[in-house]
Order: C-alpha cells, then sequence, then structure tokens
C-alpha cells in the first residue's frame, strides 16, 4: 500500500487501503477500484449485466433484498429494453457484482461492510464455487471505498449469507454460463465438451485448446441469460469450495494495523468535531453559546442550533475538540428525573395491551384448576458495547457529500444526512468502512449526521469520533424484560399447560414508522426466543410492549437472550416438578416434526459433547438449554459456584448449532464462540441502570466487560441434518448461554436466581437462601 | 517534539500534554493503534515503550519523549527486498483465524509480543493472566489463547534452533 505523508503528517489517499482481496490474490494482491459510472440492465432473465469503462466488458450483478419497490421498477426497466431501448441506466446499483479482469481472474465487488462476521468471505466463497473457478483466481473487493467515486451502491434491505446465497449462485453460475457459451463458438465445440480451467475455458480431451476468459467476455454479444433450470446449479454434494474453512480474507489486514475502519478515516485537512450531549434522558436544549471555549487553542469553528438541540464544535485536533465542548455554555431543561423502579413498573407484563403471539388450547382454563408453579425472571438494560465508538468522517462540499462511517445500514444513512443537511440524496455517498463491531448498535447514524453537519459549518472535512461515554449513553440499549411464567406437568411427568407473559420495550418498532408497530402488534425483536417449541397441549405467549424514556433498539440476538433465559430456566423447573432429567424432559416433549427432529439432534449432539449423563468435575455441575428458529442450538454450561465469594465460574460451554448449509466452518465456529462470550457477560456480569433521570453509565468501570479471566472453553460441533440452504450463525447461539448457566447453577447449589446478571451479591443472596 | 517511532524519528509541533495515543493517530497516522475506552481498561491502544507494553492513551506525549516507542504497523520485520515477514505472534493469530471485528486486535498482539518477550514459554495461567487486561468485545478469548500458547510454542522453537 502506498501510503504518503504530507507535511502534516495526514495520510493521503488512505482510502485504498480498505480494500480487500482474496488472501493469495495475486503478487501486487490489491486491486485499486477505478471511479467509473457502469450502466446497468436487466436481462430477460432478471439478472443484472453491466458494461463498464475498465475490465473485459463484462460483469453480472445480484440484486436481493430489495424493496418491492425497486423490483418493480427494475421489472418495468426490463419491459423498456424490450421495446427496443439498449442500455438502461438502474435505479441503484446491486450490491454485490462480478466481473472480468484483464489478467483473466474474476473479481467479486461487494458493497457491504465486514463487522468481524467474515461475511465477505463466505460470500466469496459462494461466488468461487459457481464460478468454478479456484479460490486463488478471485478477487474480492470492498466496493466504493475511494474518494469522490461517482457511484453510490447499496440497497435496502439486510444483507446476510442466507439472503445472498441464490440470488449470488445464480449470479455466478449466469455469468460461467455465457463465458462457456462464447468459449464453446470460439473453440468451435460443443458446451458441455468444455470445462474451466485456470482462469479460462478448456476442450475437456484437448486441454491445448483453451480461451481465456478476459479473451471470452471481450467477444461476448449476446447477453441473454438462460432460465434459471439451464443454470444448473451445483448440487450441494458438488461443492469444493463452500464447506471450507477458507482463510477469512479480512484477517491479515487485521493483524498489521492496516485495517481502516470508520474512527480510522483520514483525509487531508480534515478537522475533528464533538456534540455536547443533554445531561438527562429528557433534556431539552434551552440555549448554547461557545462560553469559555472560544478562548481556546485551535478552535475553528462552533455550530449551535437550539431548535433541533444542537451545539457542536470543530477544532484542529480531536483533544481540542472534546476539551471545548466541554467548556461550551449549554442549559438544558433537564424534563422528568426517571428512576429505575418507574422504568420496571412500565414494563410489567399484565394489564392492557398484551398480544399474544402463540396459543394452543386453554392454558388459563387448565392453569386455573391444575397444581402450577409460577416464576418471574428479569433482564436489565444492557449495552452493545462495540470497541470501536461510533465514528464518521464527513466531507461536505456543494452539491457533493462523501461520508465514511462505520456502519450497519450505510443506505438509512445516506437518507438521514441528505435530510439533515438539506440536500438531494443522490448527491450523498456514504461509503461503509470495515466495523469495529456493530452487534445491531451501528444501525444508528446520529454520528455521521453529526460529523456532516459540523463539516458544514466548517467548509471542511470534519472527523466525530465519539468517546466511550458517549458510546455508552447516546446509543440505544438492548430494553429491559420482566417475564412472568407458569405450567403445570401432570403425574405422568408431561407438561399439560403453559403460559408466558412476556413484558419488554421497542426493538424493532425503534426503527419502523408507528404504522407499522399498529399493524404488527407485537414487536418481533422483543418477542424473539419468547414462543415455547416444546409439545404442549394447553399454551399462551403474550407480549406487552411499552416505549420507554431511554431508547431501546436492536442487540445481538435482539430479545433472544433474554427471552430464551426466561422459558429455558422455567422448563428446567417443570423438570424438576417432574421429577425429570433437564435433558430427557426436553427430548420427551420435542414435537413431532421435522423442527423437533433438529431440536433432538442438537440436543443429543451438545450432551454428548459435554459428557451429559457422566459426573463433571467433583464441584463442578451442568445445565442444559436450547432455543429454536431456522437455527437450532443446544448448550451444555459446566459451571462451579465459589461459595465464600459469590462468584459463579464457567468452565466449558458445549454447543451444537444447526444452521443449515455451513458455508465456512472455522468461521462458523468462531461466531459460536463470540455468542458463547457475549451470552456469559450477559448472565454474570452486564446491566445499566437508570438513576435520577439519567443512566449510570459512564465508561467501562460502569460497564466492564467479560475478560479472558473469566471466559469459558467453548466446544461446538456444527450438526448436518441436511438442509441445504444457509441460516443464520450471528446471533442464535447467544439463546441458551444464560438459562444454560442459571440451570447449571442450580444443579450445582439447588438454588435458583431468576433475575440477570448473577452478580456476586445476587449468588450470596441465593446461597442463603433468599430467592430472586 | 521528537518522537521515535518504529526505528523512525518525527519531529512534531504538538501541546505537551496530548496523550500519545492521538498523537500516533492522528498526527502521524498510525491508526493501527486504537482508541477503546481513554482511560486504561480496555487495551485498545496498547503499544510498546522500550519494550515495554503501554497503554497509550494514557500517556502524555512529553513522557515519552526520546523513547523508542513500537506500534503493530512496526511489528512484522520489513527485509532489504521489502518482503514483509509477519511476528510470530501476528502469525499465530492468522493461523488460529482469531480475529473477529479486529478492533481490539493491535492491542492483543502487542500486549502478547511483550508479554512472550519476558516470558517466552508461560503456562497457560500466566497467559490468561497477561492477557486479562485486554477486552475484546467479540469474544475471540478462545483463540486468543490458543493463538498467544501457539506463539510461545514457536518462540521457544526458534531459540532452541539457534
Ligand atoms: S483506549 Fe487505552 S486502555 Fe482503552
Ligand atoms: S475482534 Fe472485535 S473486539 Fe476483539
Amino acid at each position: 500500500m502506498n501510503q504518503e505523508r504530507d507535511a502534516d503528517g495526514l495520510v493521503e489517499a488512505q482510502a485504498d487501503s480498505i480494500e480487500e482481496n482474496s488472501e493469495e490474490g495475486g503478487a501486487d494482491g490489491r486491486e485499486p477500484v477505478p471511479p467509473r459510472k457502469r450502466r446497468w440492465r436487466l436481462s430477460r432473465r432478471g439478472f443484472l449485466i453491466g458494461l463498464g469503462a475498465a475490465g473485459a466488458g463484462l460483469a453480472v450483478g445480484a440484486y436481493f433484498g430489495r424493496p418491492v419497490l425497486h423490483e418493480v421498477m427494475a421489472e418495468s426497466f426490463a419491459e423498456a429494453e424490450h421495446a427496443g431501448s439498449s442500455f438502461m441506466q438502474l435505479p441503484d446499483d446491486p450490491p454485490l457484482w462480478l466481473e472480468v479482469l484483464e489478467d483473466s481472474r474474476i473479481r467479486l465487488s461487494l458493497t457491504k461492510a465486514e463487522m468481524g462476521q467474515g461475511v465477505h468471505t463466505s460470500i466469496a466463497q459462494i461466488a468461487a464455487e459457481e464460478l468454478g473457478i479456484s479460490w486463488e483466481d478471485l478477487v474480492v473487493v470492498q466496493a466504493d471505498t475511494s474518494s469522490r467515486l461517482v457511484d453510490s451502491f447499496g440497497t435496502g434491505g439486510s444483507f446476510s449469507v442466507a439472503s445472498s446465497f441464490g440470488p449470488l449462485r445464480r449470479a455466478a453460475a449466469g455469468m460461467r454460463n455465457l463465458l462457456q457459451r462464447e468459449a464453446a463458438a470460439i473453440l468451435e465445440q460443443p458446451e458441455n465438451a468444455l470445462l474451466v480451467e485456470g482462469r479460462g475455458f478448456a476442450v475437456a480431451d484437448d486441454r491445448e485448446k483453451r480461451a481465456d476468459f478476459h479473451r471470452l467476455a471481450a467477444a461476448i454479444t449476446d447477453w441473454d441469460l438462460p432460465d434459471e433450470e439451464a443454470l444448473q446449479l451445483k448440487q450441494a454434494d458438488e461443492y469444493t469450495v463452500i464447506g471450507q474453512s477458507v482463510g477469512r480474507i479480512d484477517i491479515p489486514d487485521k493483524v498489521t494495523g492496516q485495517a481502516v475502519y470508520g474512527y480510522d478515516m483520514r483525509v487531508p485537512n480534515m478537522l475533528y468535531g464533538a456534540v455536547a450531549r443533554p445531561p438527562t434522558l429528557e433534556a431539552k436544549l434551552l440555549s448554547a453559546s461557545p462560553g469559555e471555549a472560544a478562548k481556546m487553542e485551535g478552535i475553528e469553528t462552533f455550530l449551535i442550533d437550539v431548535e433541533s438541540g444542537f451545539a457542536g464544535v470543530v477544532a484542529n485536533s480531536r483533544s481540542a475538540a472534546w476539551s471545548a465542548v466541554k467548556a461550551m455554555e449549554t442549559e438544558w431543561d433537564e424534563g422528568h428525573l426517571w428512576q429505575q423502579e418507574e422504568i420496571e413498573a412500565l414494563i410489567e407484563p399484565a394489564g392492557e395491551g398484551g398480544v399474544t403471539i402463540q396459543r394452543e388450547g386453554n392454558a388459563a382454563g387448565v392453569l386455573g384448576k391444575e397444581a402450577a408453579i409460577s416464576a418471574t425472571y428479569r433482564s436489565p438494560f444492557a449495552v452493545q458495547a462495540s470497541l470501536e465508538a461510533p465514528a464518521a468522517l464527513a466531507d461536505v462540499q456543494e452539491g457533493q457529500v462523501t461520508v465514511w462511517v462505520s456502519t450497519q445500514s450505510h443506505e438509512r444513512a445516506k437518507g438521514l444526512i441528505a435530510e439533515a443537511l438539506g440536500v438531494d440524496a443522490d448527491t450523498v455517498q456514504v461509503v461503509p468502512t470495515y466495523l469495529g463491531g456493530g452487534f445491531g448498535g451501528k444501525l444508528d447514524t446520529g454520528v455521521a449526521i453529526e460529523a456532516a453537519r459540523l463539516s458544514k459549518a466548517a467548509r471542511a472535512p470534519v472527523h466525530v469520533g465519539w468517546d466511550r461515554s458517549e458510546a455508552m449513553l447516546h446509543g440505544y440499549l438492548r430494553p429491559p424484560t420482566k417475564s412472568v411464567l407458569s405450567g403445570a406437568v401432570d403425574e405422568s411427568g408431561r407438561i399439560i399447560a403453559m403460559e408466558h407473559r412476556q413484558g419488554s420495550s421497542d426493538v424493532a418498532f425503534s426503527f419502523m414508522p408507528d404504522f407499522m408497530a399498529f399493524v404488527m402488534g407485537a414487536d418481533f425483536g422483543a418477542t424473539i426466543g419468547a414462543r415455547i417449541n416444546y409439545e404442549v397441549p394447553n399454551l399462551t405467549v403474550t407480549a406487552w410492549r411499552k416505549t420507554l424514556p431511554v431508547w431501546t433498539g436492536w442487540w445481538r440476538g435482539l430479545g433472544l437472550f433474554a427471552n430464551t433465559f426466561a422459558v429455558e430456566s422455567f422448563v428446567d423447573e417443570l423438570a424438576a416438578e417432574a421429577g425429570a432429567d433437564p435433558l430427557q424432559f426436553r427430548l420427551d416433549h420435542l414435537p413431532d416434526s421435522p423442527a423437533g427432529g433438529r431440536m433432538r439432534a442438537v440436543l443429543e449432539a451438545a450432551a454428548e459433547l459435554s459428557g451429559w449423563g457422566t459426573a463433571p468435575r467433583a464441584g463442578r455441575a451442568r445445565g442444559v438449554a436450547c432455543f429454536a428458529s431456522n437455527t437450532v442450538v443446544a448448550q451444555v454450561a459446566e459451571v462451579s459456584v465459589d461459595a465464600a465469594t459469590g462468584e459463579i465460574k464457567v468452565h466449558d460451554v458445549a454447543c451444537a448449532v444447526d444452521c443449515g448449509l455451513v458455508v465456512n466452518p472455522e468461521g462458523a465456529m468462531a461466531q459460536i464462540e463470540g455468542n458463547v462470550m457475549w451470552g456469559v457477560g450477559s448472565t454474570l456480569i452486564e446491566q445499566a441502570y437508570v438513576k435520577d433521570g439519567r443512566l449510570e453509565l459512564n465508561n467501562f468501570e460502569s460497564y466492564p466487560l467479560l475478560t479472558m479471566r473469566e471466559a469459558p472453553d467453548v466446544r461446538s460441533v456444527l450438526v448436518d441434518t441436511g438442509i441445504k440452504t444457509p441460516y443464520g450463525m450471528g446471533e442464535p447461539p447467544i439463546g441458551p448461554v444464560g438459562a444454560a448457566i442459571a440451570n447449571a447453577f442450580n444443579a450445582a447449589t439447588g438454588r435458583r436466581i431468576r433475575t440477570l446478571p448473577m452478580t456476586r451479591t445476587r449468588v450470596l443472596e441465593a446461597l442463603a437462601g433468599g430467592g430472586s | 517534539m521528537e518522537l521515535n517511532v518504529n526505528g523512525r524519528s518525527y519531529t512534531l509541533d504538538v501541546p505537551a500534554e496530548e496523550r500519545l495515543l492521538w498523537v500516533l493517530r492522528d498526527w502521524l497516522g498510525l491508526t493501527g493503534t486504537k482508541f477503546g475506552c481513554g482511560v486504561g481498561i480496555c487495551g485498545a491502544c496498547t503499544v510498546h515503550i522500550n519494550g515495554a507494553a503501554v497503554r497509550s492513551c494514557l500517556m502524555p506525549l512529553a513522557a515519552v519523549a526520546g523513547a523508542e516507542i513500537r506500534t503493530i504497523e512496526g511489528l512484522a520485520e520489513r527485509d532489504g527486498s521489502g518482503e514483509l515477514t509477519l511476528h510470530p505472534v501476528q502469525q499465530a493469530f492468522i493461523d488460529h483465524q482469531v480475529p473477529q471485528c479486529g478492533w481490539c486486535m493491535s492491542g492483543q498482539i502487542m500486549q502478547a509480543v511483550s508479554f512472550l518477550e519476558r516470558n517466552p514459554l508461560p503456562s497457560e495461567e500466566e497467559t490468561v493472566r497477561a492477557m486479562s487486561g485486554n477486552y475484546c468485545r467479540c469474544g475471540c478469548y478462545v483463540r486468543i489463547l490458543q493463538a498467544v500458547q501457539q506463539a510461545a510454542g514457536r518462540a521457544g522453537e526458534e531459540e532452541a534452533a539457534i
């Protein structure tokens, strides 16, 4: 990489360092993405084909997760094309595309940022598979990273391996098909006599006869792709790249300090901004002025707009900006000073407004008559705490706005920045960088808007990087939950009725228009994991939701962690009622369905991995829990409890997951490990609460994270139950962790802790016979 | 002010109370050293000062004038032909596919390198103790431990070969 330092020590042209390449992607290892406008058109079969200024002239793009409106527009473009017009420009560029390079390697450009989940690598594997080329001949770049590119990429909708699997395979197979057809013509052979060899097609029984991809791509004039059936996508048993643990392509740059994140973005002559923060949850800005800050060194400009509650400063160093913003004079109306108890009263799962999300038989009737048990589980507010705090660099110029930001949703950022600046969204380009963690928290685009407003005021590029306390206090949090579970078992040990009343706040609804919330009723983000997946004849699950004075929203796994903690702890309590082994009790209540079969497979695999049924080491005990969505997960945690200090030590978590087709097993294992650490941290340590109108959060001293000392060993197994499409892996394994630990704690001590986190104080209370 | 970073010397006009972290990142453009907390808790900003792992977010510039500072960018060796040889710890982090988001990794690696320089063949317990001051929010702890233990073995082998 070339980095030139100018007189100020700033790095020029840093953007090229964000690109990625396949690990062994050629001698130079880096391919610049030239600025260009590519024209895309929809082929008759729904593929995007583009002609560009660079490369050999053939690019195939794939759309997925697109809003319906875009599909309709794309279709009408296709119609227009059939009516005789030639290349049309589509409303948006595709989120990824493949093109042939001059050296006949194939380049995969994708616009989605990598946040550590290995998505770039997985997507590259899928593309290489259907192209039929070797991993080394695929070059991967993060598109749209060089400054002042004219293209504006990105589409709405979430991008994950699961959603891109189908479209990407079809695009890659389509491209191979076009090249193969051309090869057949040039080599004067039937198509089925050809095979991919190296970077071209060769005649199978006369390999001297060959044509490289570049030559083929340059020759193609017929752009129609075959029907989907004729594409002959590979069958799962033919895969040679999918299912392999190839090295993640983003890793080399992450061990040498070369990977560039939003916090690292630099351009010449950039300045640094900071914004005044409200002192309480409800604070409204009444007045603001530079005050003492006006006299400080290095200040460039102030931006004060009381109406929108904005008071910020731009300075020539980050430290100067941070000091200055503290010295500004601001006056706030603090509003109601909320206390934690008031907030907890709001999430009470009772009264008006409950939405029933699951119902079988008549649970209330049975529970009213039979001897039932009931228990209440609680989880607190929690922060995402990505180690990279939110950060963005904005360069606002007349007619062209460029913003580099660590974001999970650059498309959303684009619209909001345009709105904040009062400019046309087409003039705004948002460039996603690497993310130093996202975990749901970086769907927020506040920092990008702040940088853009300050850049406009300063008439210079401005970087805003939040400090840790801003990151903790001014994003959204995981909402607290309160779950009341009731149930009854009969003499034979069968669950005859269960009821789950769940109270929480907004997760998905924080980001949706009100009418959507009205239409949908329950917030799926808050209720995920609240359903009961066992065979129970009488069953009701009802969710209550209240918007809180604390901003709540996405967090790793959404409501999964807290809800699974409640449901799977209670299943153990029912097992105890029935006098049954917790594992056997679960197996005995699985539905006789494919889903039930998958749950059985992971429960049995986790049991085997953990040695369930054998005696654990002295002083240790085991607990099991599971969770089922598309991805099914079972875990066994092994813990010991120090009765003197109240410390719970989680020694080992054995985890079995069926996430459908696994694209990169090593990457999947890493996701499991990360989820388990999150789960352990949330079970034992993490909590935030409100006091005197503000969150009692500041830096990591008020919200410590799990360290290696508390980290368990994680052993995992990927269970194949024959599903041929990939499901998610980035979040589901967080689900069972809390319940597995709580159940193991119960097995170790005979006590049960129902309020998270299981701090030492709570453990000591529980051991002394107090309940929680 | 004279600053010696990765064997290169810089003359800078920076307020003496400025923290080393921001000088490295914002003045010198060495953004491999990361900001996580600014108060010495997370370890993301770890660099070497005269070989010792130090939290650069706490270190006033005046305190390190004249010292030998090494950052993640200066860890791999570049030979005469420009070929880069990764430090055994960096290589071990690749071999074990350790990083997820990567934000903590410069700090983890700098911490591990300095630890292994002092204690080339640590027990697992010693490694856990040495690495427990570095947060990894992505939760890569299982792999960090494996990688540091592997790198220790490798460093040991090299010594044995000499
Ligand atoms: S940034 Fe220095 S220890 Fe966290
Ligand atoms: S890899 Fe993300 S914080 Fe460690």
